[in-house]
């Protein structure tokens, strides 16, 4: 049995740049010092349930909250709680609790967790999945009756677990998957579909990369217990709001989760902690971050304690006497991080270091521009990017250009994923026209997924305009019609 | 490049020289490379930019560029000279009025105008259109972005109406002496005499004619070449060259007399011209993509119908030029349908 194709007509493909992760992956020392943020992840933050002077081992749990919709958060090393403070953690005030290392290197591991999981009743599997932190992976999270997501286990209608590489820089599922990996993760699906006997399970992989997963999968699996899909790599289909459409053909109302229409979309580091969970007790304390960008002296993998601040991880990683951005996750929606004592936390998968655009190009606009991309064909990148995939494309953060008037070219919309036009929605907000016709106009269809911005031939922020139109909208107290159709669970 | 961004500097620095700022940032700009940073999400963008789209057309336009100064020589040159000095002078006027930054429209402006005259045009009379055809056709309603209607084809069109004798008689052959008699475009040799040009001299270029419209196999090659570098869109060319042989394939069916036959009507005149590097301007035709098609379409019918029916030997800058008028409407109606309310 063949994967069954999808096709994707709009977003965009980002091909062969510079910095992509090896398959290879080092295990970072044990910190000497951790702070972890009480919010990680899907759902609410959680109250420490430590205090200051308390010996707390790696694995217990610091923070939990079984009446609001979240997942609890431990510690991830031996120690000492010694703050339990507020800071600004990437733009959101957060509870963080420090935590200095005793040096042992001991984990306690979660009770009831069996190898056995066929024989284990689905109220324990329910239980671990919680207790480990892994339920609130994801968009919506994973859904047990502790409250973790914002419907109810039954509740789930489709599964999706998502293995797409559609960013600029995409962690190598070769090793989040690699040697029995892979039989963990077939075993971790398997667990879900215990927890969540009445969900139908999807997978959408990436087509270039994961041919040979997809055929174990298939060899794996002999009842069909799950359709997998292979799409195309095309920014933004690790977005619910597109994929969800493309492979079941039901949209998310704006302002909802996929979670609303009965649909949980993971991606695979949240099977293997489901799995770590269940079957060995190991609670969701360690990710794997794939190390990407030309700023990095070696792009690679590492695997880290969740607590790790920046500094410890980056250490001698960067390239010296270089200005870099570093980004978390995303290129086109990432963060920007630039305080480097700030922690890692669940909802790392990658970090990315770019170069800083301030070298000029020498008449840059008459250059051949082999390895310069763009979504039109106007360099000779677009000749050889079919013939030769050692042609890197450069990443760094110059603008490429001075910002100009709309031309109408048009590009925005050919890869709007949502089928928006921005430059008319830009047009409108530029000229301070907030009304109805906005709305007509799907402003509430956008996902800011920035890739408007992107390839904008003027240099025009649109999807930041965009983002202005919708909030003066708000204020004008004109807000997105609510869906015709019942939703489940709590509205976000 | 040193030598070049200490020179910039130091031109930064002269006060007399303020005046001028938009003219010195444009150099800088363009000869040092862009120097703004991304203010992140997103981080990276596009290596595209306007500098680098709009010299693809100029790219595109250097074949029929060079084919007209090889068929007319001097004369070639001094209309593309008087075009760019003139036009360039009126941009850095309103730049410095408007206080924007240089923008780069009138480098294609500047060239399509002098390609869509007849060789032995008077300098002053190209100055006039230039000069027209920018305040008329650009800075009238804004300036870059804003306009409704192709600055080159409103300047071309006003000298067609103010300086009748000289715009519609004063053809030549290509290679022809200075003092060579003139001659008529295959266009009016058919509306006088019934006479259908070989097809060959078409493609080749070897019939009288706008400078840069004659020749072309040059044009159709640049024009495919702008198609597959998405600097233009399909949709517009296409539509508008089939409905011409279409319709001039059923008319000339019916009244042969009136109605040139396809092949001609598709290969004479500025046709191709008009279609690959005219209509094709993303500002002044619809951004729909239902709305190209109509708008494509459009000037097709246009086109044949002046060209049989006027006083107007060619038709090609007149369709256009109406069809800009109704661009914006079109787009309207066509958003109109596009984003119903879902409940009537
Ligand atoms: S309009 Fe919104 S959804 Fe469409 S490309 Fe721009 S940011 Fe993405
Ligand atoms: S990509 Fe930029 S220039 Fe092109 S139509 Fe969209 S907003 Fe206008």
């Amino acid at each position: 049995m063949t994967p069954e194709q999808k096709k994707f007509a709009k977003g965009y493909r980002f091909n062969n740049f510079e910095g992509q992760p090896e398959a290879k992956i080092s295990q970072l020392d044990i910190p000497s010092k951790v702070t972890i943020p009480l919010k990680q992840g899907f759902g609410d933050e959680v109250a420490p349930i430590v205090e200051i002077g308390q010996t707390v081992e790696a694995g217990q749990i610091i923070g939990r909250d079984d009446e609001s919709i979240s997942s609890p958060v431990h510690s991830s090393i031996n120690g000492e709680v010694v703050a339990i403070e507020k800071i600004d953690y990437l733009g959101e005030e957060t509870t963080v609790i420090t935590i200095e290392s005793n040096g042992n290197d001991g984990l306690q591991t979660l009770p009831g967790a069996s190898v056995n999981w066929q024989d284990m009743p689905a109220d324990t599997i329910d239980e671990l999945v919680y207790l480990s932190g892994a339920a609130s992976s994801g968009t919506s999270g994973i859904p047990t009756t502790f409250n973790s997501a914002s419907i109810m286990p039954n509740e789930v209608e489709n599964v999706i677990v998502q293995g797409v590489a559609s960013q600029i820089h995409n962690i190598s599922l070769e090793v989040l998957l690699k040697g029995d990996i892979l039989s963990h993760f077939t075993a971790g699906l398997k667990i879900l579909k215990k927890l969540m006997p009445k969900a139908r399970f999807h997978m959408a992989l990436d087509e270039s990369q994961n041919r040979t997963i997809s055929k174990a999968l298939q060899l794996m699996s002999p009842v069909k217990t799950i359709n997998v899909f292979t799409v195309p790599r095309k920014y933004p289909l690790h977005r619910d709001e597109v994929l969800i459409p493309l492979l079941l053909g039901q949209k998310i109302p704006h302002g909802y989760l996929a979670a609303n229409i009965g649909a949980i979309v993971l991606d695979i580091p949240a099977i293997l902690a489901v799995y770590d969970a269940v079957t060995e007790g190991i609670p969701l304390i360690e990710k794997t971050i794939a190390l990407c960008g030309p700023g990095f002296r070696e792009n690679t993998h590492v695997k880290a304690r969740i607590g790790t601040c920046l500094e410890d991880i980056l250490k001698k990683r960067t390239k010296p006497g270089k200005d870099i951005r570093l980004v978390k996750n995303s290129c086109l929606t990432g963060n920007t991080l630039t305080d480097m004592s700030l922690p890692i936390s669940r909802t790392f998968n990658s970090i990315i270091a770019l170069t800083e655009g301030t070298e000029r190009e020498f008449l840059s606009f008459v250059r051949p521009g082999v390895n310069k991309d763009s979504f039109s064909r106007v360099f000779l990148s677009s000749l050889f990017e079919g013939l030769s995939p050692r042609i890197k494309k450069g990443c760094d953060t110059n603008l490429h250009g001075e910002v100009r008037p709309c031309i109408a070219c048009g590009f925005c919309e050919d890869v709007c994923p949502v089928n928006l036009i921005p430059h008319l929605l830009f047009h409108q907000v530029q000229n301070d026209v907030i009304d109805e016709l906005l709305i007509n106009y799907k402003i509430f269809d956008c996902i800011d997924c920035n890739l408007c911005t992107y390839v904008c031939t003027s240099k025009i922020p649109l999807a930041k305009y965009i983002k202005d139109g919708r909030e003066k909208l708000a204020d004008e107290g004109l807000t997105c019609p609510e869906p015709d159709f019942p939703l489940k669970g709590v509205k976000p | 490049m040193k030598l070049v961004s200490s020179l910039i500097g130091k031109l930064h620095n002269v006060r007399a020289l303020n005046k001028m700022k938009p003219l010195i940032d444009a150099m800088d700009a363009g000869i040092l490379g862009p120097e703004d940073l991304t203010e992140g999400r997103p981080h990276l963008v596009d290596n595209v930019d306007i500098k680098r789209y709009m010299s693809m057309v100029i790219l595109a336009l250097v074949p029929a560029t060079l084919a007209s100064i090889l068929f007319y020589r001097w004369d070639a040159i001094r209309l593309i000279a008087i075009s760019y000095i003139v036009g360039g002078t009126v941009e850095v006027i309103f730049a410095i009025i408007r206080k924007h930054d240089i923008h780069e429209g009138f480098l294609i402006t500047g060239l399509i105008f002098p390609l869509v005259l007849p060789p032995s045009t008077p300098s002053w009379i190209v100055a006039v259109g230039v000069v027209f055809g920018t305040m008329f056709g650009k800075e009238m309603f804004g300036g870059t972005g804003r306009n409704i209607f192709n600055p080159a084809l409103v300047g071309r069109l006003f000298i067609t109406i103010a300086f009748p004798a000289t715009m519609t008689t004063n053809w030549k052959m290509p290679f022809a002496a200075a003092d060579a008699v003139t001659v008529a475009t295959p266009l009016s040799a058919f509306k006088t005499e019934g006479i259908t040009a070989s097809f060959t001299d078409l493609l080749i270029g070897n019939t009288a004619g706008s400078m840069g419209e004659t020749c072309r196999i040059v044009i159709i090659l640049g024009g495919i070449f702008l198609i597959l570098t998405k600097v233009s869109n399909w949709r517009v060319p296409v539509c508008y060259i089939s409905t011409v042989f279409l319709f001039a394939l059923i008319g000339n069916h019916f009244l042969p007399e009136r109605i040139a036959p396809p092949v001609f009507q598709v290969f004479a005149g500025g046709l191709l011209f008009g279609a690959f590097f005219m209509a094709t301007d993303p500002v002044t035709s619809p951004f729909t993509r239902t709305g190209k098609y109509i708008f494509g379409i459009s000037c097709g019918i246009l086109t044949v119908l002046i060209r049989s029916f006027s006083g107007y030997v060619e038709g090609v800058m007149f369709s256009i030029v109406i069809m800009n008028a109704f661009n914006p409407l079109i787009d309207q109606i066509v958003l109109m349908f596009k984003y119903r309310p879902a409940k009537a």
